[in-house]
């Protein structure tokens, strides 16, 4: 008796339960699938570029430390090389390079960022590979800055190739592809060393001045920057090994699957380049008066229009607002210590790397 | 008849209704929690795996047999196409390396400062009182950091080519090695197969054991004295020269030596500063809580006992070896698994200053495109495992502890 009631009480209970389960699941698929639907309407109607434009901002993730691409000041301005790009897809985009709504981000979280669709661009000092690209949902667009890894050690002790440092402490910073590399180059050339790894360069730079390490290996960028850092402290002469031991090049990365969001954001880019290969800066190309037709096509004389869902202007309104690639470079870039001529930063005419589409 | 047919069905009536009696809502209860507690943990799993299925992400277990394809911080012997599964190793041995000596230490400081802080003179009391409180209230992490950057990054010791070596007299080889990077100190390698040594050290430390308990027994039964730590330091001793004679002399004494270039300390026994950070920084921090543990538990111990001690003249150390620290042990002890634990957990901080432990290894495993799923599963079991260990074996010393209430 009791355990046939015991039962019955079970039974009813359960029952009470899978009614109440599939209840909520009748709701959540109606949900997902009203969901989906919205979904798919935004996609149809424009998608990303049409959203920004209602927005009327940009929101782009940038890096808030790393001199010369992105660093933030006391009074919460957002300056460098990676920041001034953001302003160019704004000026690009909207015609006002001060529409940006700047993310500050640390290196792991920046994909979830944009895959989440937090920030519509991101543009920090992110390197294009093949994982990044095919496992993160990320679409990498037109380098802007061609780095590779180098190794910096104290001028003092005259090192001057990698074979110098057999045996010796190396730091460098943990889970980075900087790490990958300098075990791969070290392995493969046979060259034992001891890696010495940090968190974060907060840590790594007192480490590396006070002589827990002889070598510091990072994006020669970086390394640059720091360079400048440790001897306007009045700390050591260093000196950059010139071997580059891995490509790092960077760029501005939007979420996959949205082609027109994406080339908006490439050309208003492209176009610093194309500017600078004019011979177009923000001073003169307000009153360009010539009569070369690839120039008036670019800003927009005759309102052409190659169908990209950017304005007529949108180059003048870039190079004004801006400035062209060798404006930008210049107005952070030799600050850290590197220099345009000779690096693959310098236009494909005068032997570097920089070389955009035809703009017609 | 009428009656004896009723009164069953009035006990029956006189029952509650089914959903108002207590032994069918205890059983109900129950199997509601049970059923609840599975099927919650049932839905996130299974909602995990094919969230993870949707994006493609791999379930599998397989990424341990490819290649690390990064150096090991102070391992430079690993080579970096070994498979995943032996950086893992790796990392477990580190953890285990800076847990087990951040608990000796934390042992024997706690101690110390347990019964410093209940000393009449005043000078030490304070002292201990200072100790306690200055390292009870720094957050481990900042302690790790502290201890890496103030004693080994700005600290007194010299660069590595400028080492400190203490040198064996005519010979290249050192007592000590110390610079801001790491210390060398004497220690031995292997040169054949340690099984057999091993195996006859292990049987020498059951056979040490089997001796404890004959000595104990003996002097229970007769009070002649049982010296059981001389018992058990020869019988462990013996078998050591035993082990290391039958086994074919597989171990050679090792010194530390500086390379040529001033780069490597070969030999000996190498502790790295990472290491040296963790494992003091966790130790005296957790010292300081054991100091509390164990002058609260001697305050415990009842008046009274001291009082007897004093009475049949034993001396301070007597009265404490004898009376109050046999009784205080066990009442220290439960909290003091705590600390243990939490010590062994703490060790994952050593991130912080580069030490190669598993949480480091993971995370750094992670960054470089390892299933961060799986990659921390992993973790998590290794800590547990150690936790559990440490608890089943203080448990059972904790069980033989307790008074046997008759």
């Amino acid at each position: 008796m009791k355990i046939t009631k015991l039962l019955a009480a079970f039974v009813a209970l359960m029952l009470i339960l899978a009614a109440c389960s599939s209840d909520d699941d009748a709701a959540a698929t109606t949900e997902a699938a009203a969901d989906d639907n919205g979904g798919d309407d935004g996609g149809t109607t424009g998608g990303k570029l049409a959203a920004v434009i209602a927005a009327d901002k940009i929101v782009c993730g940038v890096n808030d430390g790393l001199p010369g691409f992105g660093v933030v000041d006391d009074a919460g301005v957002y300056n460098g090389f990676d920041v001034d790009f953001c302003r160019v897809v704004a000026a690009g985009v909207l015609g006002d390079a001060d529409k940006v709504e700047y993310k500050p981000l640390t290196a792991d979280v920046r994909f979830t960022a944009l895959q989440s669709g937090d920030i519509d661009v991101l543009i920090r000092n992110t390197t294009w590979t093949a994982t990044r690209d095919g496992q993160e949902g990320a679409t990498f667009l037109f380098t802007v800055f061609f780095d590779g890894q180098g190794m910096m050690v104290p001028a003092s002790t005259g090192f001057t190739t990698l074979e110098d440092l057999a045996d010796a402490n190396i730091c460098v910073l943990s889970g980075t592809t900087t790490e990958l590399n300098l075990a791969a180059v070290f392995g493969a050339r046979g060259i034992p060393f001891n890696s010495v790894v940090f968190e974060d360069n907060a840590q790594l730079n007192p480490a590396y001045q006070e002589g827990q390490c002889e070598g510091w290996t990072s994006d020669a960028s970086q390394l640059a920057a720091f360079k400048s850092a440790i001897e306007g402290e009045g700390g050591e002469e260093q000196f950059i090994m010139a071997e580059i031991i891995s490509k790092e090049p960077l760029g501005p990365v939007v979420s996959d699957g949205d082609t027109e969001w994406a080339q908006a954001v490439e050309w208003s880019v492209m176009a610093t380049v194309q500017a600078w290969e004019f011979g177009l800066d923000s001073g003169n190309i307000g009153s360009y008066s010539g009569d070369n037709p690839n120039i008036l096509n670019f800003i927009g004389t005759d309102n052409f229009n190659p169908g990209l869902g950017l304005p007529t202007d949108f180059a003048v309104q870039v190079v004004t607002q801006v400035g062209n690639y060798k404006e930008i470079f210049d107005r952070h870039i030799p600050a850290i210590g590197l220099q345009l001529e000779g690096s693959p930063n310098n236009i494909w005419t005068e032997g570097g790397l920089m070389y955009v589409p035809p703009y017609r | 008849m009428t009656t004896e047919t009723r009164e069953p069905q009035g006990r029956e009536a006189a029952r509650p209704p089914f959903y108002r009696d207590v032994r069918v809502i205890r059983v109900v209860g129950q199997l509601v929690a049970v059923i609840v507690v599975f099927g919650i943990a049932y839905w996130l799993v299974n909602n995990l795996i094919s969230n993870m299925n949707r994006l493609g992400i791999s379930t599998s277990f397989d990424f341990l047999l490819g290649p690390t394809n990064t150096a090991i911080p102070y391992h430079e012997s690993f080579d970096i196409r070994s498979p995943v599964w032996q950086m893992t190793l790796v990392g477990i041995k580190n953890t285990f390396l800076a847990a087990i000596f951040g608990v000796i230490l934390a042992s024997i400081v706690g101690l110390m400062v347990g019964v410093s802080r209940l000393s009449e003179n005043w000078l030490v009391a304070r002292l201990a009182t200072f100790y306690v409180e200055f390292f009870r209230n720094i957050p481990p992490l900042v302690l790790i950091i502290f201890f890496g950057f103030a004693v080994f990054t700005f600290g007194p010791f010299p660069i590595f080519s400028e080492s400190w070596e203490l040198k064996v007299p005519g010979s290249d080889n050192s007592f000590l090695i110390i610079n801001n990077d790491r210390w060398g100190v004497p220690g031995f390698t292997a040169t054949g197969s340690l099984v057999l040594f091993w195996a006859i050290l292990a049987a020498g430390v059951v056979l040490a054991a089997y001796m404890w308990r004959r000595r104990t027994k003996h002097f229970e039964q007769t009070g002649q004295p049982h010296h059981r730590v001389l018992w058990f330091t020869g019988v462990v001793l013996v078998s050591l020269v035993v082990a290391y004679i039958a086994s074919g002399q597989p171990l050679d004494m090792s010194w530390p030596v500086i390379s040529e270039n001033r780069r490597r300390v070969d030999g000996g026994f190498i502790a790295n500063w990472g290491w040296i950070s963790v494992t003091f920084a966790l130790g005296l921090y957790t010292a300081s809580h054991l100091g509390e543990i164990i002058r609260g538990s001697i305050l415990a111990v009842h008046q009274g006992q001291s009082e007897a001690a004093n009475a049949v003249a034993l001396s301070a150390f007597q009265r404490y070896r004898f009376v109050v620290l046999p009784q205080a042990m066990r009442i220290a002890l439960p909290p003091t698994i705590n600390q243990y634990l939490n010590l062994v957990k703490n060790t994952s901080l050593g991130t912080a200053v580069g030490y190669a432990e598993i949480t480091a290894l993971t995370k750094t495993s992670v960054g470089n495109g390892r299933p961060a799923f799986q990659s921390f599963i992993i973790v998590m079991a290794v800590y547990l495992t150690f936790s559990l260990s440490i608890s089943l074996i203080l448990n059972v010393v904790n069980r033989r502890l307790q008074l046997e209430s008759r």
